[in-house]
């Protein structure tokens, strides 16, 4: 069964659809020059605030990117103050990289006073202490960025640690957390994988 | 008289022994045993010093805190694998960075951890778990660096280092102990007759006299009316079964005097009795009829429970599950194999077949694992019941019966060339131990283990002897007269190490004990 690309066409695209789209992957990534030039653009409405907290949450998730971990936290209590009580992980997550940042300039004995004072009251819960054990380990090599927990200090680590954050501030502030783009293209990605499958049962593949 | 041979004076009839090393170890087991004055009078009157030079040395630095000089002290300490230095070099590390903790000095601690620890080669997880415990040090708090604290701490220090570091440094513990311990299980090993479990003498070499094992007839029972072809012990060791070809078989009870007295006479086979088999439990019993039928029975009441086939059945021999709930049986009709079966008769398992040949005899090892079966006439096959892997050895002569050993590690088979074989369950060996002595040409004759540790093996005989081995030499070490007739069977009290029972063509069974100076 070969699919016919003229059945593409006889679907009909809503402009306002593809518009909501692009918007939410604008905003989710804060891109907030290019919203306004949008905005403006298509003439879509935009609540009151949205902007500002755009601002705020942009200047938050840069902060947590470059290392400074704490700048970023207390940003958040203020724009979201119960966000970091109700998500422990990225709490601690946001903690242990100023610990990284600490290691990295070499300040080790404040690294291993801050540890003690600000990591081990996550207490005696497994994963807690599985991951205090690997960023401690850090403290014991003269170059941390030789030892085998060198993962730690990258920047695609902080990414991942921004990204959390960004989508529990979104979360937060009850916007969704993922963009309306990245979930079509992943909806998009399995539907193909499942066809494939189910093809290549009858010797076919749908999508090559 | 003590031998020269370079600094260093031997002693001992072949100059083995080194008279420093020697001195030394009495010295450990004087302070061991609590004699510490003779024990330090001893290191002053021989010269000779319990603790090692580098050792003492290594001691006094760490109970002072000198970490350098301790560091500097294990690295010049000769003798030591590098795995060993490296272990040990860590443990002083680690209290020294403690202390440094306990006095606020985390730079120091930092340094310590990152340039001296982990460049030692003593794994990662090591290293990590000792920056993980820098945090709990600090949250214990002041609390543990009081100086009662901290010195007990670098005794526990010493004592792991004791623990860790080899001879000559550090002594094995007891050591004199273990050697003599040694020398006595060897004399014990080499004696031929030992059957008790007391404690032997060190003032002479060890060596039991016969009067340890079965020697002489304590008691005939004469109840059977016709040639008696099997017995058996319980597990237990309380009783006794007996079966005979006036198709009767019999429980006999052991009483506290030794003494045996009829329980239950068991009467409803209409053939002669080939065979007894008891419950790991020791509640039931059954008995083969000679090309009949299988009975089980209540050892208590004496009743027969259950009836299993019906004529021609031809069971040679039968033998237990350790949970007492199933039997299997191996038949010498072709067509009927193995079987297992429960106590209701239903049958769970067979092994069948075209090629399969007469089953002369079967046995389970006691915790259920294996089961060993002689197949006509020469093969002994050894399934693992539960990984379904078998073996099998390939006898030259003709087998007539099997018996296993109770730990279940090793089993006797007897073979028509008047020899015994004992072979292990798993496998490891080449070649059987033989044994001979004895008289095997026709008939049926049966032998098995017995004594402490199952050390011997006894088997009847054509002559109408008893036959003794310990199972190291291939000689009997005993024979046993008083039976008129072919001995067909033999079992060795599992209980009771000096009790052996004989079952005879002569009608009688007898009970074997030691000499008369040992009652």
């Amino acid at each position: 069964m070969d699919l016919d690309p003229r059945q593409y066409e006889h679907i009909v695209v809503n402009e306002k659809d593809t518009h909501n789209i692009v918007l939410s992957y604008l905003v989710h990534n804060c891109f907030k020059q290019t919203v306004e030039s949008f905005i403006t653009s298509t003439g879509m409405k935009q609540p009151a605030n949205c902007l500002d907290d755009m601002d705020k949450r942009k200047r938050i998730i840069s902060f947590a990117l470059d290392g400074n971990a704490l700048k970023a936290i207390e940003l958040t209590d203020q724009l979201a103050p119960d966000l970091l009580e109700k998500n422990k992980d990225l709490h601690f997550d946001l903690l242990s990289l100023h610990f990284v940042e600490l290691v990295c300039s070499r300040k080790c004995t404040e690294a291993l006073e801050f540890a003690q004072k600000r990591l081990t009251p996550f207490g005696k819960v497994q994963k807690y202490v599985e991951k205090l054990e690997d960023f401690i380990a850090l403290l014991a090599y003269e170059e941390p960025e030789k030892s085998p927990m060198f993962h730690l200090l990258s920047l695609d680590y902080r990414q991942q640690i921004a990204d959390n954050l960004n989508q529990a501030i979104l979360a937060h502030a009850n916007l969704p957390s993922h963009s309306s783009l990245e979930r079509l293209i992943r909806q998009t990605a399995v539907v193909r994988q499942f066809l494939n499958q189910e093809a290549s049962k009858d010797g076919f593949q749908l999508f090559p | 008289m003590p031998m020269e041979s370079g600094y260093s004076t031997m002693l001992g009839a072949k100059g083995l022994i080194r008279k420093t090393e020697f001195v030394r170890i009495i010295i450990q087991c004087l302070y061991s045993l609590g004699y510490e004055k003779s024990a330090s009078c001893l290191e002053s009157e021989s010269s000779v010093s319990y603790k090692w030079k580098d050792f003492e040395v290594l001691e006094s630095h760490i109970l002072d805190a000198n970490w350098e000089d301790s560091i500097s002290t294990l690295n010049q300490i000769k003798g030591l694998t590098d795995e060993m230095r490296s272990s040990a070099l860590f443990l002083v590390f680690k209290q020294c960075l403690f202390e440094c903790l306990c006095h606020g000095d985390y730079s120091m601690a930092l340094s310590l951890l990152q340039k001296q620890v982990s460049h030692l080669k003593v794994g990662r997880e090591k290293v990590h778990g000792l920056a993980f415990d820098m945090l709990s040090a600090k949250v214990m708090g002041n609390d543990a660096i009081n100086e009662n604290g901290v010195s007990e701490l670098r005794e526990r220090l010493l004592v792991e280092l004791e623990r860790l570091l080899p001879p000559p440094i550090i002594l094995p513990e007891r050591r004199l102990e273990h050697l003599v311990e040694t020398a006595v299980a060897s004399q014990i090993d080499s004696c031929m007759y030992h059957n008790s479990m007391s404690a032997v003498s060190l003032y002479e070499d060890h060596s039991c006299d016969r009067d340890q094992i079965p020697t002489q007839t304590v008691q005939i029972l004469f109840d059977h009316k016709n040639e008696v072809w099997f017995v058996q012990f319980s597990n237990n060791g309380e009783y006794l079964a007996s079966s005979s070809s006036d198709c009767t078989a019999i429980i006999w009870k052991v009483l506290e005097d030794g003494k045996f007295t009829v329980k239950h006479t068991l009467s409803s086979h209409q053939k002669p009795v080939s065979f007894v088999a008891w419950s790991p439990d020791d509640k039931m019993l059954l008995t083969c009829g000679n090309v009949e039928v299988i009975k089980l029975w209540d050892v208590e009441t004496g009743i027969c429970r259950r009836t299993f086939g019906d004529h021609g059945f031809a069971i040679s021999s039968c033998a237990w599950f350790p949970d007492s709930k199933r039997i299997v049986c191996g038949s010498s009709d072709p067509e009927k194999g193995i079987c297992m079966w429960d106590c209701d008769g239903n049958e769970i398992r067979a092994w069948r077949g075209m090629r399969m040949p007469k089953v002369l005899d079967l046995a389970v090892t006691a915790d259920g694992n294996n089961l060993i079966t002689v197949l006509s006439d020469k093969e002994i096959r050894i399934l693992n019941v539960v990984s379904n892997v078998e073996r099998v050895i390939s006898e030259e002569h003709s087998i007539t019966s099997l018996s296993v050993s109770s730990d279940g590690k090793f089993f006797v088979v007897n073979l028509n060339s008047q020899e015994i074989h004992m072979w292990d369950v798993d496998g490891k060996w080449q070649k059987p131990m033989k044994y001979t002595g004895h008289k095997q040409h026709k008939y049926v004759i049966r032998s098995c283990f017995g004594g402490l540790s199952s050390t011997f093996i006894a088997s009847g005989s054509e002559n109408s002897e008893v036959y003794i081995w310990n199972r190291r030499c291939s000689e009997p070490i005993k024979i046993l007269s008083g039976h008129s007739m072919t001995v067909n069977c033999v079992s060795w009290n599992p209980r009771k190490p000096q009790m052996l029972a004989s079952a005879s063509d002569d009608h009688t069974v007898r009970i074997w004990g030691p000499g008369r100076s040992q009652r």
